[in-house]
């Protein structure tokens, strides 16, 4: 009994403290810039968190099975490659060949993984290491800028529809199929399952390592959709398009408070922990912060996060 | 009782302690005396542990005082309470495996071995000898931990708590926290003989589930319940009725394993073992498994039993012989084929393999059948409520809500989740490893009233207990395995049940 009442509080507070943070964060900014407030900027910041929604998205459910994924942010600049060299002779082909070859980086991370038992975290560090060097190789170490033809297969990304950007769209699209995927699904509720005790949901006849491999394919999948979309709205295929993308991204599914060790979460804490990264990001710039010193509050929060996140009376041994 | 010896050692007076909710300690006064083995049992959620955790310093009293030789005194933490000659012996295993036995004897206090930040390992280890032979165990300190089998490790760790001697001002107390849960009888003998030898080094305070090991080797035993200490008795003077009706405040009777309830099982044959071995694990198993029979399997560590029931539930697949379940032979490489053709498992690490703790009730109760709650892809959430709600209902699981995480239940309630887990899912062959493993005595009597009640319904049972009680009480049938073997085959009807002698003969 003691559990239940001395739980209680702390992990109410816990379940709503992001999108708390979010609310302050708008308000505070608000209050300083009004102009931050107007329909226009807003926007603007919801198609500037979109790629990093969408990747922080696939990461999340590596995350909730309580793996990581490393390789996500070379997987998007790979993918942003891929688009820039071959959009020319497939035109959208380009873009299915890109999240093909997204897919196969999954599928070969979840492999090692599983297969082999390598620790997730060292798969897909090699992995990006694989996928980066790939793409420093094709595209001859050098940013590929999109010519007006290839532009034209790009509008699916930089349109509006009735004044909402696509990529907003694609974004809302992307949150449908993963919140349906992590909530509603068998594969979401396994997720849930192994991160919180795989030894149980292996004796529970939950076939595990399937499990594992659908969430790296997902994540890599998911990363090189990101890519292309940066690629669009870039206008242009970089091997390190991507390149600052990867804390951020693990920052905004810690910060929206899905647990770090798995079992916990939701594919909406990730929307709450992007927008609040984006919202930090454009308050740096209106204050004036340097944007190359962002990643050091992005990693200041990551940490502050995570110590947040973990009730520490649950968890005893951190490694 | 004229050789009682009567100073005292450690004495608790009217203690309390709250936690938010609880009032988990009653004005608790108790005392050891010098020499003394005391034995302290209750049901679960009684106050045991609770207690044991004031008496090792990890909780302080709201109220109430501690007393060293009746000096008043005060643990800060554990490591003081170390320091004032309070030792423990863990009910989960606290050797590290993976570092010698010499090492864990003095680990975190290593430093009477250490001079200028290197340690004399030669030393130590010469330390070590000697404290291991303070317990009598033939035991190389040089050995690592994982090396030795459970019992040699219970008799480290006692050897380990004995080091308290060398820098304890005054007589040792020894908490025992249920040691012997993982030991066999032979094991467990050997330990008890061991206290008896130590009674002139230490007192111990005995805690567990087992009663009749309390009285064997206890002086004098504490019952409590509800957080209050009921009766303080000698333990010549109890026996395990008067203890039973004193924790539960009701009287242990002959029903305890609803033998009245055991009904013949059915002709039909669910599950057949034909010369079935795996390695030097077990060899040459054969029997047959019939609709509604318990199938009771005894034997001691080493008799190949666990590994038996692993590869019935998918863990361990066996190497030669026939395995068939419905009429159909099947070679099981993972319990998700296991589960698929209907078995369930009910493991002895129920809190690890059972449940999901961080899971709610519901996910946990659905978690092997989720196939069937799938519509077009998508989990038919209001048709998983139902039916959560319908197990919660019919197996009077005891919980706020189906949204509770399992981590919250008591031991005997998250057992009937698992339990409902399978029951849902339509097992139609439970293996049942240590069922009651860590439950007190209500909460077993709902188990056995559970697996009675199933069996009626025609699921078949294979059943590896930790008493033999247990294992007769329950089963239909009884197979005893020695050393990876079927030795003795026997029914068990209710009325004509072999006698634990019947069986031990053939374990050893």
């Amino acid at each position: 009994m003691q559990n239940i009442f001395a739980r209680l509080g702390p992990d109410k507070l816990r379940q709503w403290l992001p999108l708390a943070t979010l609310v302050i964060l708008v308000a505070v900014v608000g209050v300083m810039q009004p102009v931050f407030l107007e329909l226009s900027t807003l926007l603007q910041l919801a198609s500037d968190t979109a790629v990093l929604f969408i990747l922080a998205t696939g990461v999340t459910f590596v995350i909730m099975l309580g793996g990581i994924d490393l390789s996500i942010q070379s997987m998007a600049s790979l993918a942003s490659v891929i688009v820039a060299l071959t959009v020319a002779r497939y035109g959208y082909g380009a873009f299915v060949l890109a999240v093909a070859v997204g897919a196969l980086a999954g599928l070969l991370s979840g492999l090692a993984h599983v297969r082999l038992k390598v620790p997730s975290f060292i798969a897909t560090l090699a992995m990006g290491g694989v996928l980066f060097s790939t793409a420093l190789v094709s595209s001859k170490e050098r940013s590929i800028t999109l010519g007006d033809v290839d532009r034209n297969y790009q509008t699916w990304v930089t349109g509006t529809v009735f004044g909402v950007p696509n990529v907003i769209i694609i974004g809302l699209i992307v949150l449908a199929i993963a919140h349906t995927l992590q909530a509603h699904t068998r594969f979401g509720r396994y997720s849930a399952a192994i991160g919180a005790g795989e030894p149980a949901a292996y004796a529970s006849g939950v076939k595990v390592d399937r499990q594992k491999v659908f969430a790296y394919v997902l994540s890599a999948t998911f990363a090189a959709l990101a890519g292309v979309i940066l690629a669009g709205r870039l206008a242009s295929g970089s091997p390190t398009l991507a390149a600052e993308l990867l804390l951020p991204s693990i920052a905004a599914v810690v910060v929206g408070g899905t647990a770090i060790t798995g079992g916990v979460g939701s594919i909406w804490r990730t929307l709450v922990g992007a927008l609040i990264i984006s919202v930090v990001r454009i308050g740096m710039t209106f204050l004036g912060v340097n944007i190359f010193a962002q990643n050091i509050v992005f990693g200041a929060v990551l940490i502050a996060a995570v110590a947040i996140t973990i009730d520490r009376s649950k968890i005893p041994i951190v490694k | 009782m004229n050789g009682l010896p009567v100073a005292s050692a450690l004495s608790l007076v009217h203690v309390d302690k709250r936690f938010p909710g609880v009032h988990a300690l009653k004005d608790v006064s108790i005392e050891v005396r010098r020499g003394e083995v005391i034995g302290l049992v209750g049901e679960n959620g009684a106050g045991k542990s609770t207690l044991m955790k004031i008496l090792s310093g990890v909780y302080q009293p709201d109220s109430g005082k501690i007393e060293i030789a009746g000096q008043p005194t005060r643990f800060e933490n554990a490591a003081d309470a170390n320091r004032k000659g309070i030792g423990m012996v863990f009910q989960e295993q606290s050797l590290l495996t993976n570092l010698t036995v010499g090492e864990n004897i003095y680990l975190g206090n290593e430093a009477q071995f250490t001079r200028y930040g290197i340690v004399n390992w030669k030393a130590l280890y010469a330390a070590a000898s000697r404290q291991l032979s303070k317990v009598q165990v033939d035991v190389d300190p040089r050995m690592r931990a994982d090396d030795l089998d459970f019992a040699a490790r219970q008799m480290v760790e006692l050897a380990k708590a004995l080091t308290l001697e060398e820098h304890a001002s005054d007589h040792l107390v020894i908490l025992l926290d249920e040691p012997t849960s993982v030991l066999e009888r032979a094991e467990i003998d050997v330990l008890f003989a061991r206290v008896r030898a130590l009674k002139s080094r230490a007192s111990f305070i005995f805690v567990s589930h087992r009663l009749d090991e309390v009285l064997e080797l206890s002086d004098r035993i504490y019952v409590m319940k509800d957080g209050a200490v009921v009766a303080d008795l000698v333990a010549a003077d109890a026996n395990i009725t008067t203890l039973h009706h004193l924790m539960v405040g009701r009287s242990l009777q002959a029903e305890y394993y609803r033998e009245p309830l055991q009904k013949a099982f059915r002709e039909e044959i669910v599950l057949e073992v034909d010369e079935l071995s795996l390695g030097n694990a077990y060899k040459n198993i054969s029997f047959k498994l019939h609709a509604g029979e318990i199938l009771g399997i005894a034997g001691v560590i080493g008799s190949g039993r666990e590994e038996l029931a692993r590869t019935l539930a998918g863990f361990a697949p066996h190497s030669s012989g026939k395995l068939r379940v419905a009429n159909r032979e099947v070679h099981l490489v993972s319990p998700a084929e296991a589960v698929d053709i209907g078995i369930g498992y009910i493991p002895r690490e129920r809190r690890v393999e059972g449940l999901v703790l961080f899971l709610p009730v519901a996910a946990n109760i659905t978690l092997a059948d989720l196939e069937n709650l799938t519509r077009h892809g998508l989990i038919d959430a209001r048709e998983e409520r139902r039916l959560a709600t319908s197990w919660v209902d019919r197996l009077k699981i005891r919980t706020p809500s189906i949204n509770t995480l399992c981590l919250n239940l008591s031991g005997g309630n998250q057992q009937k989740v698992v339990l409902a887990k399978w029951l849902n899912a339509k097992a139609r062959i439970l293996i049942l490893d240590h069922p009651t493993r860590g439950l007190d005595v209500g909460a077993k009597e709902e188990v056995y009233e559970l697996v009675r009640a199933v069996t009626t319904e025609g699921v078949a049972v294979i059943l590896t207990s930790d008493t033999l009680e247990e294992t007769i009480g329950l089963s239909h049938s009884l197979l005893v395995m020695r050393d990876g073997e079927i030795t003795y085959r026997a029914e068990a009807n209710p009325g004509h049940k072999p006698s634990q002698i019947d069986l031990i003969g053939h374990m050893v």
